[in-house]
């Protein structure tokens, strides 16, 4: 058999190891620290779980109890409320919805702003940051609590709470999409003798916008999951009804309620994964 | 000695590949040439087993390798080794670990999945980076070299796994007119110094008629003509090209075949 065989000499195999010193040996610094890491990692998780009382026998009961709940909620059954539930279901995703577009419509500007290749201002740029950080770093669940004591219970405050943490976390998505985006289109608008808006809108635009819409689609579904939660507070929506069903041992109506979560948010996920796909052609987005 | 029989691939409705057959001696530099999707690349894939195909029978040195599964087909993909137009090099890795990715069917997994490599395997990609003068290159990340560099590190990585067969998919077709001729060359000069077969799949008509033994011209699928590259007139090279056939062929006549480089391939066949 034919094979290309390359057999370097003593001579060369000495001068080519010799250009490189750390091949020579088998085990190398970035092995040790590696095994270093993931010691240090497994010693923290151990400390961690003692420091939290981490205790395998109220695991076993509490799964035994989990599994005794478990035999109540069966047969999942709405009583006489399903025209409720439906209207409630209608409203969690009219929550989401609503959240979603006006927190992606504001967040927008914000993204172009916060987008180092678009504001070359350092001060605006970090400014924009911390103001979308701040919008971020406060859970959708506390938004909700603040705007039903600012504008009452229900779907509204809702909607407010699902936009506002959205406008934040979509902000920086899409200010990463800009930053991701290739120059040269831009370069060619500016050499024909287009504005900063120009740039903006012709060389910047199109690459991004099907990144953004799709980056939306995913977060309606993550949203509409969202939603449901912030009821639990008072929002309106699914949620109210669940925290209420969970309150009075109801829990045959609960597992209606779950199940009815769970088939919405697989429609959801199903009907924008297809448009998404649609948006961006048959690939993988890049976030 | 490659042969391939009534070798077929569909895509859908559509057939890249039509009813192939070709047999290829020991050695020889062999190029396919046609014009863009005449089923070139399908072809040399579909040697490597990249591409399944749809019906034929390709044997190499008797054994058939069309049917090969699991760890035979793995050692038939590093016996028959293909090199990319895009150089397919793991960008986020440095130079030598990208070539000792040639010694995978060779060596434990968990030697592999740890990265300690044996002294053996590196001082074996260093030398084959050696025989390109990219040795000093191979704590680099792949990523931050010249296209003619990567490509010179993708035929170290070919040359590592000590092929029998080496495939080449528009290796140059990304490079510039230097790097080109370093990139044939290097091909040429396995080819003459190992004896080993050089299958490649070339656009350019001019490039392939100084370097081939052989031509395989494809068009639609189908081998259209097939012989020595003197055999090659300028109204058949029309016919295979078509409307493509100035962009191919405008370049004189007057080029030679280019001499072998004198570098030493420290090795025995």
């Amino acid at each position: 058999m034919n094979r290309a065989r390359l057999t370097p000499s003593p001579q060369d195999r000495a001068r080519l190891l010799a250009l490189h010193p750390a091949l020579a040996l088998s085990v190398r610094g970035g092995h040790f620290i590696a095994l270093a890491v993931l010691f240090a990692l497994a010693a923290f998780a151990v400390f961690g779980m003692w420091y939290l009382d981490f205790s395998a026998r109220r695991l076993g009961t509490g799964i035994a109890q989990l599994f005794h709940f478990v035999t109540l909620m069966l047969p999942p059954d709405p009583g006489r409320q399903l025209p409720l539930y439906m209207h409630a279901l209608g409203e969690t995703l009219s929550i989401a919805f609503l959240g979603t577009l006006a927190g992606g419509l504001l967040a927008l500007p914000f993204g172009f702003l916060a987008a180092k290749n678009v504001v070359s201002n350092p001060v605006l740029h970090f400014g924009v940051r911390r103001f979308l950080d701040m919008l971020r770093g406060i859970d959708k669940l506390i938004w909700a609590l603040i705007y039903v004591t600012v504008v009452g219970l229900g779907p509204f405050a809702g909607i407010l709470a699902i936009a506002t943490a959205s406008v934040g976390e979509l902000g920086k998505l899409f200010s990463e999409a800009v930053e991701a985006s290739d120059r040269k289109p831009g370069e060619g608008i500016v050499s024909c003798g287009g504005s900063k808006p120009d740039t903006v809108r012709f060389g910047l635009l199109p690459q991004v916008l099907p990144v953004l819409a799709s980056q939306m689609l995913y977060y309606f579904e993550s949203n509409s999951r969202q939603s449901t939660i912030v009821g639990i507070v008072g929002a309106g929506g699914l949620g109210l009804h669940l925290a209420e069903q969970i309150r009075i041992l109801e829990w045959q109506k609960v597992s209606f309620l779950v199940l009815m979560m769970l088939l919405m948010v697989a429609v959801i996920d199903f009907i924008s994964s297809r448009l998404r796909f649609a948006i961006i052609g048959r690939r993988p987005v890049a976030f | 000695m490659l042969e391939i029989e009534g070798l077929t691939c569909r895509f859908g409705d559509k057939l890249a590949v039509s009813n192939v057959d070709l047999q290829i001696g020991h050695g020889a530099f062999v190029g396919v040439i046609g014009r863009s999707g005449a089923g070139k690349s399908t072809l040399l894939r579909m040697v490597n087993r990249l591409q399944e195909p749809s019906s034929g029978r390709i044997r190499f040195e008797g054994n058939d390798v069309t049917a090969l599964r699991g760890r035979n087909l793995r050692l038939w993909r590093a016996q028959a080794a293909m090199i990319f137009q895009q150089f397919n090099l793991v960008g986020r890795l440095d130079v030598l670990t990208n070539v000792l990715m040639g010694r995978l069917s060779t060596m434990p997994s968990w030697r592999a999945f740890t990265k300690v490599w044996s002294l053996e395997d590196k001082a074996l990609a260093l030398s084959a980076l050696d025989q390109f003068d990219i040795a000093q290159l191979a704590s680099q990340r792949a990523d931050s070299l010249s296209g003619g560099q990567q490509q010179r590190v993708a035929i170290a990585r070919a040359l590592v796994q000590e092929p029998g067969l080496i495939l080449a998919d528009e290796p140059i077709a990304s490079l510039d007119p230097r790097n080109t001729k370093i990139v044939m060359d290097a091909l040429l000069r396995i080819n003459k110094h190992f004896g080993i077969t050089v299958l490649c799949n070339l656009h350019s008509l001019d490039l392939a008629r100084s370097y081939c033994d052989r031509l395989v011209g494809m068009a639609g699928g189908q081998v259209v003509f097939d012989g020595a590259p003197e055999a090659l007139t300028d109204d058949v090279a029309r016919d295979l090209y078509g409307l493509e056939a100035g962009d191919v062929m405008e370049v004189s006549e007057a080029r030679k075949r280019p001499a072998l480089s004198a570098l030493p391939l420290g090795a025995t066949a």
